[in-house]
Order: structure tokens, then C-alpha cells, then sequence
């Protein structure tokens, strides 16, 4: 949650939704009907927001906004707090690989250093063919499959680096 | 030994309310609506010495005390499973393979705190637990173990929401979480108001870790001296210890309270690969202070703990050995801080990166003695601040620097 810059200089609502992603914020507003009635629920907002564009656009901050009557401005403070959401658009397969003390001695540095080089990217940021989004996160509680990473929400370790290849292809070919 | 938390574990398909009911669960429901007060669980529960497992070891029983004689309604009962400590995944596996001795835990928390709503929070990057407590909440509400009139009883009524986190450690704090519940950012709130008069919305909240809940139906069956003989010595019940980093084992057991570390180490996690030795472990996560192997037979339990310095913590023990510096060590639960910090209050937003500036400088060469002695300045002007992640993330770092001094002195005479 340390603030980072690159965020500040870039703020959201500079890049417009584009054209043909407009009519997901009508199931979007379909979505957030049931939530009115739990009050509270801007965090489950954001996901179906999230799930629907791979990020969260600032129209979908808007029109949760609007729906739940809560401010705008605590709509972006939850998604700007909350490191599982994006403000930019995603790939299919987001890779949050836990960079922890546990996974860090059993090898995570590597294991980061192997994802970079086979996905073609630093992490952070997303493949150039758009498959795979290479995040490195906080202590994912998977200690005990040190080290640990996890595919959207599937947990997978002990990933070693030579286990790279195989995890994305397996990934590529939907056995995720 | 006998097993509380974790006796389910090996079962078949042990999420299920099938299995769990094959295992004897909910009898424990059954009976303190059949045959007990609020009153009566409330001193059961604070004569079995059962204190909260989430690393604060709070008397539960009291909590739930306190939540009841609060006259604010709707009370509140709420499960804290966003588990995020560095080396800790006790909970995950709790919800994962038996998510109904939680639920059963924490409707029994809701009769004795006479609460009739709550919610079920589990931090948003554990996926299966989200599915198999979903799962098991809605067989327990199928069941009539959840809603209006729990079995039969139509003076008690629950209902629960399930929330997940996504991606914040420090809503682990438990008012951070009620601000999550709420929908606003993870900040911590001003203690008092304590969580048990000023919780959720601002009412009368019990809230408690999944392995503390866990326990509670073992002890209606059971009895109160019963768990409490289950710890040594002074410690009470028992504990799921884990391992994890330089360990030939990196598995999860439950041991009595007070077990020694040379025994969660070694016996269970079958000591460092071969040919290595042990340097040091963390007790609890990465906010306790690393110990020597000098102190192997220290009990695993708060007392012995705050004695040596460090904390019992969440029971995440972290094991090193000779290959790993304890420097980067420092450096890299520093780094963990930094990131964490909410950056509400200036002595944590400000204090944490110093932290990580200081292990940098070290570790590259450039650090002087100087740079010690103010790693122990800038922990005392932690202290101020405004939640417990700032008091404790210059913990870890500092007791590297006192246990392992030799390593940090190495790096700034350019022995390294």
C-alpha cells in the first residue's frame, strides 16, 4: 500500500472506457442491484466491477458510486487501498507470486527472475502476447508450498524455476 | 495428545456438514442451547484459560462478557480470518478443511455474546476457503444451524454475512476490519472505544481469529479443565504451530500450548537440510523478533516469549539456517512493513521506509555503528504510532541487530 507514484502522475478518468467495453456497465449496474441491500459491500462492488473489465475503469467507480449513494471519493480511496484491485486493465491470468521471508529463502527470488524472463516482461506489468499479468505480492499464506504463487485464485507450489514452462503452458492450455 | 482444532483433518471430504456431523460436530450447539445460559458458556469458556489465537491471546470468555452486558443491539459476532502474517497459514487450512467447527464456534459465540448478527471476513486472496466456508454456510443455514429459531430455539436467531478482504494485511487489525466491513479503507480507529462496546457500525462486537472459535465446541464437549490441561505449564489449550524457510518439514501441527521450539523444529519439522545448521527462528511471523539456537527450549507461549524479547505471535515459526543472512532477513520483513503501512499515521508511514533505508545502507556496504544505534531510536519514536503494525515492525529488525549483531557489524567493517 506504499503509494506509488506512477499512479499519482497517471490518475484514473484519463483514459476513457473504451467504446465497446461501454455496455458491460449495464450488467454491471444489474450486478450491484442485489449489494443496495448490504450495506458495506464496496469491496464485493469493486470485484464485480473487476470481473467484468479485468480493472477497475473509473466509469464502473461512478456508477458504484451512484448505485450504493456513497461517496466517489471513498469508492477510489477502498480501490487504491486494496492491492487486488487494478486501475489498469489486466490479462486473463493474473500471477501474484508471494516474495515473503518463507518463499523468499526457499527460492522466490529466482522463481520471479524465471516467470520475467519466460513471460518476457518485469512484473508489474503484462505479457505482450496479453496472457499473463506477473505481480509480486505480500505473503500469500501458502508457506507450507514455499514458493508459493497463485494463478487468479488457484494456489500452486512449490513452484521452482525449471516448473516455469510447464505451469504456463499448463496455463495456456486451461488446466490453469 | 489429544486434538482439538485440527482433529477433523484427515477425514474424507472433512468440510462437508456429512463429515462433520459423522465427527460429532454441532453436538456441542446442541447442548448449550439445550442445557446452558449465555452466563454459563461464558464462564466455561473463561475457566478453560482459552485466549484469543490471533496472536493478542485476549481472554475470550471475557470478550464475549463484555459484548453481552454492552445493552447496544444489534450485537455482533464477527470471524476475523484475514490471516496475512508472513509465514502463518494456520487459518487457511482451518477453513479449508474443516470450516464448520468455525461456523459451530462462532454461533456459540454469538448465544453467549447474545448476538444476533455477524460476519464471516476472509482475507480475498484465499479462493478455496472462500468456496468451502460459502459452501458451509449455506448447509448450516439449510441445516437450521443458522437464521431464525437455531434449532428450535426461537429466542436466538444469527444471521451472517460472508465478506472477503482484497489484498490488505494490516485489516488483520481488528478495528482496520471493521472499517473494511464497512466498505471504507483498512484504516485502524482509535482504541478506546474498545471492538466490544464500539465494533462493527458501531455496536457491541465479539470478534475473534478461526482457530480461537474453533476450540469453542471441544470445550462445551469437553469440559474446561480438560483444555486447560491440554497446554504446559501455565498455558492453556493447545496451539496449530507452523513452519516454514529453512525447514526439512514445511508442515502445520498442533501441539500443547508451551511446546518447546526445539520441539516444533526439529521433531516436526525435522530440523534444517542436511548438512546445515540452524542459525535462528522466529517464533510467531515475521513481527517477532528472530531468537538464537541458544533458545531452542523456550516454550512456544506468550509469557517465556515476552521474556526473551519477541512475541508468541501468530505460531508461524520461521526457521534459518547457516546460508541465509539475517541482515536481508531484517531487510526483508522491513520491506514487508513498508508495504503494509497504511500510511494514516506518520510515525508508521514514515518510520517503516527509514526502516528499510537503514538495512539498505547496511547491506550495501554503507552503513556505519551510527546506523544501529538509530535503528534504536527510530523504533522508540515508532512506538507512537497510532496502531499495533507500527509498534511492531521495527521489531523484527532490531532483534536481529541484538541477537545476530556480529552479521550487521560484518557489512559496515566491510567484512561482507
Amino acid at each position: 500500500m506504499a503509494i506509488h507514484h506512477t499512479e499519482l502522475e497517471t490518475p484514473p478518468g484519463r483514459e476513457p472506457l473504451p467504446e465497446s467495453e461501454r455496455p458491460k456497465l449495464e450488467t454491471l449496474r444489474e450486478r450491484l442491484q442485489p449489494l443496495k441491500e448490504l450495506p458495506g459491500s464496496s469491496i464485493e462492488a469493486l470485484y464485480a466491477a473487476q470481473e467484468l473489465f479485468s480493472y477497475v475503469p473509473p466509469e464502473a467507480m461512478t456508477l458504484i458510486a451512484e448505485e450504493l449513494k456513497i461517496p466517489e471519493s471513498q469508492v477510489f480511496g477502498v480501490v487504491t487501498f486494496y492491492t487486488m484491485f487494478s486501475l489498469e486493465p489486466q490479462a486473463p491470468n493474473v500471477l501474484r507470486v508471494c516474495r515473503d521471508l518463507s518463499c523468499h529463502l526457499a527460492g522466490a527470488p529466482k522463481l520471479i527472475g524465471a516467470l520475467e524472463d519466460a513471460l518476457g516482461v518485469r512484473h508489474g506489468h503484462t505479457s505482450p502476447d496479453g496472457q499473463f499479468t506477473l505481480k509480486v505480492v505480500s505473503c500469500l499464506g501458502l508457506c507450507d508450498m514455499q514458493p508459493a504463487l497463485l494463478v487468479n485464485l488457484d494456489q500452486h507450489g512449490p513452484v521452482m524455476p525449471d516448473d516455469v514452462p510447464d505451469l504456463l503452458d499448463g496455463i495456456r492450455n486451461g488446466a490453469g | 495428545m489429544e486434538l482439538v482444532v485440527t482433529r477433523n483433518f484427515g477425514r474424507p471430504e472433512s468440510w462437508t456438514l456429512a463429515s462433520y456431523r459423522e465427527a460429532g460436530g454441532y453436538e456441542a450447539l446442541e447442548r448449550v442451547l439445550k442445557e446452558m445460559t449465555p452466563e454459563e458458556v461464558t464462564d466455561l469458556i473463561k475457566a478453560s484459560d482459552l485466549t484469543g489465537r490471533g496472536g493478542a491471546f485476549f481472554p475470550t470468555g471475557l470478550k464475549w462478557e463484555f459484548v453481552r452486558k454492552d445493552p447496544k443491539t444489534p450485537r455482533y459476532v464477527v470471524v476475523n480470518a484475514d490471516e496475512s502474517e508472513p509465514g502463518t497459514y494456520v487459518n487457511r487450512l482451518s477453513l479449508e478443511l474443516d470450516p464448520h467447527m468455525t461456523i459451530e464456534g462462532m454461533i456459540i459465540a454469538a448465544y453467549a455474546s447474545n448476538a444476533e448478527r455477524g460476519y464471516f471476513y476472509i482475507r480475498g486472496e484465499y479462493g478455496l476457503s472462500h468456496e468451502r466456508v460459502k459452501a458451509a454456510m449455506r448447509e448450516a443455514y439449510e441445516a437450521g444451524y443458522l437464521g431464525q429459531g437455531i434449532c428450535g430455539r426461537d429466542d436466538f436467531n444469527l444471521e451472517v454475512e460472508f465478506r472477503r478482504g482484497a489484498g490488505a494485511y494490516i485489516v488483520g487489525e481488528e478495528t482496520a476490519l471493521f472499517n473494511s466491513l464497512e466498505g471504507k479503507r483498512g484504516n485502524p480507529r482509535f482504541k478506546p472505544p474498545f471492538p466490544t462496546n464500539f465494533g462493527v457500525w458501531g455496536l457491541p462486537t465479539a470478534i475473534n481469529n478461526v482457530e480461537t472459535l474453533a476450540a469453542a465446541p471441544a470445550i462445551v464437549m469437553n469440559g474446561a479443565e480438560w483444555f486447560k490441561d491440554l497446554g504446559i505449564g501455565d498455558a492453556a489449550g493447545t496451539k496449530m504451530y507452523c513452519l516454514s524457510g529453512n525447514v526439512v518439514n514445511p508442515v502445520c501441527v498442533e501441539l500443547p500450548l508451551g511446546v518447546s521450539a526445539r520441539e516444533v523444529i526439529m521433531e516436526h519439522g525435522g530440523g534444517v537440510p542436511e548438512g546445515r545448521t540452524l542459525k535462528g527462528f522466529k517464533p510467531g511471523g515475521a513481527s517477532s523478533a528472530p531468537l538464537t539456537p541458544a533458545e531452542l527450549d523456550a516454550a512456544l507461549e506468550p509469557k517465556s516469549m515476552a521474556d526473551l524479547g519477541t512475541i508468541m505471535g501468530t505460531g508461524g515459526v520461521v526457521v534459518f539456517d547457516d546460508t541465509t543472512c539475517m541482515v536481508d532477513v531484517a531487510y526483508r520483513d522491513a520491506l514487508f512493513f513498508e508495504d503494509e503501512s497504511c500510511g494514516f499515521c506518520i510515525p508508521c508511514r514514515e518510520g517503516t521506509p527509514n526502516l528499510v533505508q537503514i538495512c539498505e545502507r547496511i547491506l550495501h556496504g554503507q552503513g556505519t555503528m551510527d546506523d544501529l544505534d538509530l535503528l534504536e531510536e527510530l523504533g522508540a519514536s515508532m512506538m507512537a504510532s497510532f496502531c499495533g503494525l507500527g509498534h511492531f515492525a521495527h521489531q523484527p529488525v532490531r532483534g536481529a541487530v541484538s541477537r545476530f549483531r556480529d552479521e550487521f557489524e560484518a557489512y559496515i567493517h566491510g567484512r561482507r
